[in-house]
């Protein structure tokens, strides 16, 4: 009868768990040449977005979305010093950070948000019914859902699955391929992280004072979430690139909102025994 | 060319990199924003009322007199009713509508979602249940459905629908505050918010349809008084939801929403209908009765101008850089 129950909910036994993969994104060396846009659109066949102009340096693509799982950010930075004006761009290419502890998945209520054999945070379509939970819980504003009765997986929610399908077949994800400045680096965690930080080292000693890594166990943005599996070097602080200093798990604080919400309704039936019990 | 900042700020239609209202990236927004439609503020609105409804008829059945728990069973058909398209709406507001049962695939309660779809499905039959078991009691469900309803054991139906139904006018504001819209996170307490105010407007539904059927004044005054404590806990909660708010409250205190939160959730919702009971009082029979009709009337009404608005104004809130970085650094 399990049996039955199992083969009509869909669930399946999880394949056997191998080693974290993740990105390690060096936006010291992105030029923005989006290569890694396209060539996620194209592997994952994501419809294209439209030919809005925002008029935000190059940036024509705005936001992680339900069919854009990169997107590469121009950070224009002009300022006066003494008599010298300074200018210098930054470029990064987010991405789904792959949160140890995934507020998408958390969420999720029918358990179609999952995590892989390889550790990352991948949404099974054939499960998802669209509730939305996911969308406003993630921090980052990664996962979106597919306008109703659009082209492209409608009424679902999607984001990038570090190239699922790819992993399985150990070929690097699209936008890692295709990334002409190893500035997006494919690999196991552990080995990247140990990159990351000898990478970190080297700019430092170049006088690079304000870059820092973004999501590593170590970090203060890892408090909640947990370490990032898609983590970054950065050149500015984490705003500069609209990443939130400590990113919020609804989850730490659910058990004091129960409470209140609790309290208030056991007050009430309290109240009522006494209102109705007094005559 | 180099340009100076200042004239380089002129040159760009959107404040550049940096420069946002939060110091982010243009003024672009941290979250993404909700993709819910009314379909949902309703059904919180519905299934609030029906477990308010329901908790006061049982109260009214296990510690009232003859009358109350006459009058007030009344409360057993309200929640049926205001329950019946609860599931509806929240299938309708699905991206995959024909895939609803997946809600029920696994048990996470971790998820308020999940929670919710549970504690929906469970009260909703039983609170059905109740109303049948009343309606067989009293003559109104006759033959085989009736003998069928007869055999509801009413104590424990009651009280498991209490505690369910606590559970559903307690968990769509948790829903709602465990994301990352600045508007329902920032405060811990939108949870008790909507809890206390799913217990006024189920009582107010009590009260509504004694005042219909004649109730004697004594049952009036106690409903009234119930109404009325769930509403001073509103005012307490929302006081408290403001303040741990702060600015971040704007979309819902100032702009497109003022007004129905202001004058339909807290004037027109709460404090009038409060006052308006306080009034009657004074008066007895037809007179008290429709003042108290007047004032339960209010009360409903406002709390769904209270959940449309706090509803609302988190998808402008979704779109506030500034809150956004606020909510990640408290």
């Amino acid at each position: 009868m399990i049996d039955t129950y199992k083969r009509l909910m869909n669930l399946e036994e999880p394949p056997p768990a191998k080693k974290a993969k993740g990105f390690f994104t060096d936006t010291s060396l992105c030029i923005g040449c989006k290569a890694c846009e396209v060539a996620c659109k194209q592997w994952n066949q994501l419809p294209a977005d439209g030919f809005a102009i925002t008029g935000n340096s190059y940036d024509n693509t705005g936001h992680l979305g339900a069919t854009t799982w990169r997107h590469v950010q121009f950070i224009e930075q002009a300022k006066a010093n003494g008599t010298r004006q300074e200018q210098r761009w930054l470029m990064m290419s987010d991405v789904c950070k792959h949160c140890a502890n995934a507020a998408c998945l958390e969420a999720c209520p029918t358990g179609a948000l999952i995590r892989t054999e390889f550790d990352t945070v991948y949404v099974q379509q054939d499960i998802c019914n669209g509730c939305g939970f996911c969308v406003p819980a993630c921090p980052f504003g990664v996962i979106d859902r597919a306008p109703k009765g659009g082209q492209f997986e409608a009424g679902t929610a999607h984001k990038c699955t570090l190239c699922y399908d790819r992993l399985k077949d150990d070929m690097t994800p699209a936008c890692a391929k295709s990334c002409p400045t190893a500035s997006i680096q494919f690999g196991d965690v552990d080995e990247l992280r140990t990159r990351a930080r000898q990478r970190l080292g080297e700019l430092k000693e170049r006088g690079e004072s304000k870059a820092r890594l973004y999501g590593m166990p170590e970090g203060e943005e890892a408090a909640e979430v947990g370490p990032l599996h898609a983590f970054f070097l950065l050149l500015d602080e984490p705003k500069a690139y609209n990443l939130p200093e400590v990113p919020r798990l609804p989850r730490k604080t659910m058990a004091e909102r129960y409470g209140w919400s609790a309290a208030v309704g056991v007050g009430f039936a309290l109240i009522g025994a006494l209102v109705f019990g007094r005559r | 060319m180099i340009r100076n900042p200042s004239s380089s700020r002129e040159n760009f239609p959107a404040p550049p990199a940096g420069e946002g209202q939060g110091g982010g990236y243009y003024d672009y927004p941290v979250v993404r924003r909700p993709v819910w439609t009314w379909e949902v503020p309703t059904y919180f609105w519905l299934g609030g009322m029906a477990a308010g409804a329901y908790v006061t008829a049982s109260l009214a059945q296990n510690f009232g007199s003859d009358e109350d728990r006459r009058v007030a069973a009344g409360g057993f058909y309200v929640a049926a009713a205001a329950l019946a398209p609860c599931a509806p709406l929240l299938i309708a507001d699905l991206g995959r509508p024909e895939r609803f049962h997946h809600m029920l695939r696994v048990f996470k309660p971790l998820s308020p979602m999940n929670l919710g779809a549970w504690t929906l499905a469970g009260f909703t039959p039983i609170a059905v249940a109740r109303a049948a078991s009343h309606a067989a009691g009293i003559g109104l469900l006759r033959g085989p459905l009736g003998a069928l309803a007869r055999l509801v054991p009413t104590r424990l139906a009651e009280l498991s629908g209490c505690v369910l139904g606590l559970t559903l006018a307690g968990y769509s504001g948790v829903l709602l505050a465990a994301t990352n819209i600045p508007l329902w996170a920032k405060s811990k307490l939108l949870g008790g918010l909507f809890m206390a105010s799913a217990l006024a407007s189920g009582s107010a539904a009590v009260t509504l349809q004694a005042a219909q059927r004649g109730v004697p004044d004594a049952t009036l005054h106690r409903l009234a008084m119930l109404e009325s404590a769930a509403s001073i806990g509103e005012m307490a909660m929302l006081t408290g939801y403001l303040v741990q708010s702060g600015k971040t409250a704007r979309p819902l205190t100032s702009g497109r929403f003022a007004a129905p939160f202001w004058l339909g959730a807290v004037g027109g919702g709460t404090l009038f209908p409060f006052l308006l009971h306080q009034f009657a009082r004074r008066g007895n029979g037809r007179s008290r009765r429709s003042l108290s009709s007047v004032a339960a009337m209010c009360t409903i009404a406002g709390a769904l101008a209270l959940r449309w608005s706090i509803f609302e104004a988190g998808k402008v809130s979704s779109e506030d850089q500034a809150a956004s970085f606020e909510l990640s650094t408290d």
